[in-house]
């Protein structure tokens, strides 16, 4: 890629009172990528979002968002990008359209620019039938549509999406993501934070933050294998997975065990036979495990991440 | 800057209209109150309770006390035997007055003696008791007034020659409002207030709202400018307070006959230039605030000291001197004193410069401070 990053970030901090909530994150962006920032609640995402769209200052460090600086061109950058916060915050008393039409207002469209943006927003969020819906009345998956398609109705180069799925049923999730992946493919570019970690799939690159720090870096895949070494298997055994769990996490050739699901998830070395270790249960009485060889997820790096951060201090 | 003030403007207006309680709060309420108000505030005294304790018992104490229950100022309740029970009726609060009679009374009179008359006064309800007591002295006087005018006649008489009797004659002629009807003092003031609480609560809790629901974040990440902010977060308000100052106008001339001597354009310029420091006001105290209750809780806070410094109730030159000069500070005391010149007295602007430019200054450092601070608090 030969153009700049349309988001650079260098040293950005923030800092409330005692607590540090964003501790000198550094990265970019391309354009038009759907770039992911994972973390716990609390890791600092939404701080960072807060900071990138001008909603809260930096206490230290300097970002560009589509080649305004933050601190200085504040207005530049809020015509340059769509926001759309973890909260629902479009007006609940106002109907669909009448919603539509402020926002569209507020970012100086007007005329018929202003009826075929709203047009479209209205397609995206498939409430063309249901405009004059007061806000209230609309169900939590359609809202989030309709906040996507206001936060969309200036066609923002850049939109920062803070937690869209938070408390979307999973089909809805499923059709959120579809249109964020349409947007990326007509070269908007996708700021997300998410806590689920199977949508970060979906992301170009993803950037993971624990306590205000940004951890890991990189595509997913370039995430897997450079945090997930070895191979993982399912582990499944029909009299439940404690005492299997006891045993292998004693075993040689082991890396890291942890509990997924009502499964294990066991990561081996490279080598190592799985043969082996079912036999080593059964020897121990655990009878009819199953070793299942799996792809690992972005949950196992984050498990491995967040098990390192805890394994440095004691 | 006009596509997104017209967008907000529009989007105040149907916030407010889409909420039939604000309606109701901004259009129904104010000519209810002034209705209420108008009828309940009476500064008249009249029919006050008076018990009357007659020792002396003869025609002329009866006279007396007949003619003090003559008008319509005093209303006999009953009769005492003892003038020693006139305490212990006051206290049971059987009456606001007792008129003492001592034995004598006619004795002393007939004499060319002092005669003396006790009146009690229950002086819990001061405006009142103030008004009984001058009521009941000055028909004493009028009563020593006549006597003595018996006794010069009977002078003349024995000395077969005329004696002239040198009295002061009081003519006093009220203007404005020759029947001092309360309402007429106090429509004017209800207006004004009435006024300040709609537009003063309504934009203090305006952007409160926002903040509470989480649209303000919404908004601060268009490029709207705070200018714009805070323009289309008023202007809807002082377009909707000067259709109510009309409504009470209307209201008061219509049911109470508050005459509209002077100039309407007047009352509402003026209404506008109140409305600008009330309205600043309001957004000052929404932008410190958090929340919409705490908005309700600054707003009451305020609107007390607010009303009663205004000189509505009482007039301000009744307040300690300490305390006059700060109402200078009160937007409500100049907007009282201009609707209650301009309405009765037909005052013109020249009348009413001073206030007017109280207004002016109150509303631009109002709205300065409130536009400083939003700015800051939001940017």
């Amino acid at each position: 890629m030969s153009t700049p990053p349309i988001i650079e970030v260098r040293d950005l901090s923030k800092r409330f009172g005692s607590f540090q909530a964003v501790n000198k994150v550094s990265f970019h962006v391309e354009r038009g990528e759907i770039f992911g920032y994972l973390g716990a609640n609390g890791a600092g995402k939404s701080t960072t979002i807060r900071m990138l769209t001008g909603l809260l200052a930096p206490s230290s460090g300097s970002a560009t968002v589509a080649g305004a600086d933050i601190a200085s061109e504040p207005t530049r950058v809020k015509r340059a990008i769509g926001y759309m916060s973890q909260r629902f915050s479009l007006y609940l008393d106002l109907s669909v359209e009448e919603n539509l039409r402020f926002f569209a207002g507020a970012y100086g469209l007007s005329g018929a620019h202003r009826e075929r943006r709203v047009h479209a927003a209205l397609e995206l969020a498939g409430l063309h039938d249901r405009r004059r819906v007061t806000t209230r009345d609309l169900p939590g998956g359609i809202r989030q549509r309709l906040a996507l398609g206001s936060a969309l109705l200036h066609e923002p180069a850049i939109v920062f999406l803070d937690e869209p799925t938070a408390g979307v049923d999973p089909a809805a999730r499923r059709g959120f993501w579809r249109v964020i992946r349409d947007l990326a493919a007509q070269g908007t570019t996708v700021f997300v934070t998410t806590h689920h970690l199977d949508e970060a799939e979906y992301c170009a690159r993803v950037g993971l933050m624990v306590d205000g720090r940004l951890v890991a870096l990189d595509t997913p895949q370039g995430l897997k294998t450079a945090h997930v070494p070895g191979s993982l298997y399912a582990v499944e055994s029909p009299e439940g997975t404690r005492a299997a769990a006891a045993l292998l996490t004693d075993a040689p050739g082991v890396l890291a065990v942890e509990p997924f699901g009502q499964r294990l998830h066991v990561r081996v070395q490279g080598s190592a036979d799985p043969l082996r270790f079912q036999n080593l249960l059964t020897s121990r009485g655990v009878l009819g495990a199953t070793f299942e060889p799996v792809e690992p997820t972005l949950e196992d790096v984050f498990l491995a991440l967040v098990g390192d951060a805890g394994k440095a201090t004691p | 800057m006009l596509v997104e003030l017209m967008a907000l403007v529009k989007k105040e207006l149907q916030q407010t209209f889409a909420d039939k309680r604000i309606v109701a709060v901004l259009v129904v309420l104010p000519v209810i109150q002034i209705i209420v108000l108008g009828f309940a505030v009476h500064l008249e005294v009249d029919n006050v309770p008076t018990l009357v304790a007659d020792e002396d018992h003869t025609p002329q104490s009866r006279e007396f006390v007949a003619g003090l229950l003559a008008g319509d100022a005093f209303t006999r309740v009953g009769a005492l035997p003892h003038g020693e029970d006139a305490l212990g009726a006051l206290q049971r609060g059987e009456a606001s007055l007792v008129a003492v009679i001592p034995p004598g009374f006619a004795q002393h009179l007939t004499r060319g003696e002092p005669a003396a008359v006790q009146f009690l006064v229950d002086g819990t309800d001061s405006n009142r008791a103030i008004v009984a007591q001058n009521a009941a002295v000055s028909y004493a006087i009028g009563q020593s007034l006549q006597q003595m005018r018996a006794r010069v006649a009977a002078l003349a008489q024995q000395r077969g020659q005329p004696v002239a009797l040198h009295t002061l004659r009081v003519e006093p002629r009220v203007l404005y409002n020759p029947q001092l009807v309360s309402a007429l003092f106090y429509v004017p003031g209800v207006a004004a207030s009435l006024l300040f609480i709609v537009t003063f609560i309504i934009t203090a809790m305006g952007l409160a709202r926002e903040k509470e629901t989480g649209t303000l974040e919404q908004i601060l990440v268009t490029p709207l400018t705070s200018a714009t902010l805070i323009l289309g977060k008023t202007l809807p308000y002082a377009g909707i307070g000067l259709v109510v100052l009309g409504l009470v106008v209307a209201a008061g001339a219509w049911i109470f006959g508050v005459p509209v001597r002077g100039s309407l354009l007047l009352i509402f310029g003026a209404g506008a230039l109140y409305l600008l420091a009330v309205l600043g006001s309001g957004l000052l105290v929404s932008a410190a605030v958090q929340n919409q209750q705490q908005a309700l809780m600054m707003g009451f806070f305020l609107l007390l000291p607010a009303l009663l410094l205004s000189g509505f109730m009482t007039p301000v030159e009744n307040m300690p001197a300490w305390l006059q000069p700060l109402t200078m500070l009160n937007p409500v005391r100049h907007f009282v004193e201009i609707m209650r010149a301009v309405l009765l007295k037909s005052a013109t602007a020249a009348d009413v410069a001073s206030q007017l430019l109280a207004l002016a200054l109150l509303g631009l450092a109002m709205f300065g401070a409130a536009s400083w601070v939003v700015r800051r608090r939001l940017a």
